[in-house]
């Protein structure tokens, strides 16, 4: 097994920020960005990914491990190549969020939230407010080892929803759909 | 008019173009920042008192008071900006973070020359992918125009201003949890005091404002305190930024003036309720806030207004016993964080209710036993009153779990959730009694959500 190894990305984003905070806390500070790109690096952050940030940043593995697991966006389980969130927040859900997630998850047959399609490919789950309360349903999507892709699916159905998982099953991100 | 006439942080709205620095420019920006650099600090200090701005995050606070606690004689002093709007119902910073990226940068600039601040942090939410690029782009721009970086504008004063991204949690908008945050640790909020203006980021006084706010300082700076008062009401200057959504014709974010009733808001400016319907129930300022009746649409959705106007009825933890908000004051409802749930006719109460403890269950960041417990307990009960298996008494079990969990807390978290619980139980209990059969229960919750759509 090769030894893990922090992207340039992110050796680039410590460089970065690094002078931009107080030199006795610049440590710490860097914990949260080192850790959520290395979950987009890795795929998740496990306990290897953990011990790879506290090495890094000289910080003790239980901060690591504290910040990493408090933080709903860094990945901690084991997800699809997509991950498809779907808000059903009350302003989603007075727009039938709750009728679209279910949709979804028959669709991919996917009995929990935050399950995954059996295939591997997709995990669907229910997140909270994205702050675009006024265009739901709203839905975000991640690709395992990629940068974020800058994009909300607004005012989702099921017919917009079938598009979606189509694209995702033939493994590209419709971004044709996003705003 | 509801819709203000003078726009002051929605001017550049849907134009494509105002991200980009000339284009800003053209339209008169910088210009508040190129006075403000050569300014003396408590010259703007004492515009912005004037001005009576308020905090758009959800308190608000006047912000010259506020920046009147950073003690004169600090040698650090850090702003910081807090863009990590997740009240749900709430969307109007992403539209400002969006849309006009500089405007945001340009208040950055007056505020720091006020509290003279060479570090200032941006605290954007993580989902926020797009608006990060946006701002990104801006600063860039602004760095390299020497906006920003060393002796911006020509003058003596340095300012920086870096992002930092938070990672899916609602907990860090609240202000000390933000700054435990981008401190690099678990969002948990701290004890007050002391406040952050005397001892916040890494210790030092900090000054943490909603993007709304910062982005109304250039227009003090440029046009005077007194001008922006002069738009509001006498205790509330300027106009007010609200995003609106639910079951109106025209959801959005509209810039309105602190006037604009309710009523007004939904029927001339939102085009009414959808099909013709009735509404039921409004949340003037995102789900922590208690929910209105529709004859209590006639009060202006401002600051006081909401607080005080008697035609809000006071919310009960028991029928005929008023909450008690501390110190004998009673609670009716608060303008919050201008994120506006319209709900009609059709809306199964209950079930809006269960959706919002799920969330602050969820969000709960685990500190305080009332607020960590408290909110799983609410959520179970109300999910059971809501999917038709709820017990005798769970109405007052409900109100009684509340009452536990307010006041009680590191945070107003704690309050978030059980604010809306009594006023959902104040305001709408038949249909909460309806909803329990009576004797035993004939079914059990669902284990899932499906169908939960109200």
């Amino acid at each position: 097994m090769t030894a893990l190894k922090l992207s340039d990305e992110i050796e680039q984003k410590i460089a970065q920020m690094w002078p931009r905070f107080p030199e006795d806390r610049v440590r710490k500070v860097l914990c949260l960005p080192v850790l959520y790109m290395a979950s987009q690096q890795f795929g998740r952050v496990d306990e290897a990914v953990i011990r790879l940030v506290a090495e890094r940043l000289e910080l003790p593995p239980a901060h690591v491990r504290g910040v990493a697991t408090f933080y709903t966006m860094i990945e901690t389980g084991e997800v699809g190549e997509f991950h498809l969130q779907i808000c059903t927040n009350i302003g989603c859900m007075l727009e039938g969020a709750y009728d679209v997630l279910e949709h979804c998850k028959k669709r991919l047959s996917i009995e929990k939230n935050h399950g995954t399609s059996p295939d591997g490919k997709v995990t669907v789950s229910e997140v909270e407010c994205l702050a675009a309360c006024g265009f739901g349903p709203v839905a975000q999507i991640a690709q395992k080892g990629k940068p974020d892709i800058p994009l909300y699916f607004e005012k989702l159905d099921e017919a917009r929803m079938d598009q979606i998982i189509d694209a995702l099953c033939e493994g590209r991100v419709p971004v044709e759909l996003g705003v | 008019m509801p819709v203000a006439e003078t726009k002051i942080v929605s001017a550049r709205f849907d134009d494509p173009d105002a991200k980009e620095i000339d284009a800003y420019e053209r339209s008169g920006g910088y210009r508040a920042a190129r006075k403000a650099v050569r300014m003396d600090p408590a010259e703007i200090a004492a515009e912005v008192k004037a001005s009576n701005l308020r905090g758009r995050g959800g308190a608000g606070f006047p912000t010259g008071v506020k920046w009147g606690f950073v003690p004169k004689d600090a040698d650090t002093v850090y702003l910081v900006v807090n863009a990590d709007e997740s009240e749900p119902g709430t969307f109007k910073d992403r539209h400002i973070l969006f849309w006009d990226p500089h405007l945001l940068i340009e208040g950055m600039i007056c505020a720091s020359r006020a509290l003279r601040v060479k570090n200032a942090y941006i605290y954007m939410r993580g989902e926020m992918m797009r608006e990060y690029q946006v701002v990104q782009r801006a600063l860039d721009q602004a760095y390299a125009k020497g906006y920003l970086g060393r002796r911006i504008f020509g003058s003596d004063m340095d300012l920086d201003i870096t992002i930092y991204r938070g990672a899916g949690a609602y907990i860090c908008g609240e202000e000390t949890a933000l700054l435990s945050s981008l401190e690099g640790g678990r969002g948990w909020p701290r004890l007050k005091p002391p406040f952050p203006a005397v001892k916040g980021l890494f210790g030092k006084p900090t000054v943490v404002n909603n993007v709304e706010t910062i982005a109304n300082c250039g227009f003090i700076v440029e046009h005077g305190g007194a001008a922006f008062a002069a738009l509001g009401t006498e205790r509330s200057g300027g106009t007010r930024l609200l995003s609106v959504c639910g079951h109106v014709e025209r959801p959005g974010v509209y810039e309105v003036t602190m006037q604009t009733t309710g009523r007004e808001l939904i029927e001339e400016v939102c085009g009414g309720i959808r099909g013709g319907r009735k509404v039921k129930g409004v949340i003037p300022g995102g789900v922590s806030m208690p929910v209105l009746l529709p004859d209590e649409l006639d009060v202006p959705f401002e600051f006081d207004a909401l607080q005080r106007d008697e035609r809000i009825r006071e919310v009960e933890v028991h029928p005929g016993r008023k909450f008690d908000l501390g110190g004998g004051r009673t609670l009716r409802t608060m303008a919050g964080s201008g994120g506006v749930v319209v709900m009609d006719e059709t809306t199964d109460m209950t079930r809006a209710l269960w959706r919002i403890l799920h969330f602050f269950h969820d969000e709960s960041c685990g500190q305080c036993t009332p607020c960590r417990e408290g909110t799983g307990w609410l959520v179970s009960v109300a999910k059971r009153i809501a999917f038709g298996a709820g017990k005798p008494g769970d109405v007052e079990l409900l109100a009684d779990i509340a009452d536990g969990i307010a006041g009680n807390t590191i945070c107003a978290l704690g309050d978030a959730a059980a604010w809306p619980t009594l006023a959902f139980l104040t305001k709408y209990r038949d249909e909460f009694q309806a909803k329990i059969p009576k004797g035993r229960a004939a079914v059990q919750a669902p284990a899932t959500a499906a169908g939960a759509n109200v």
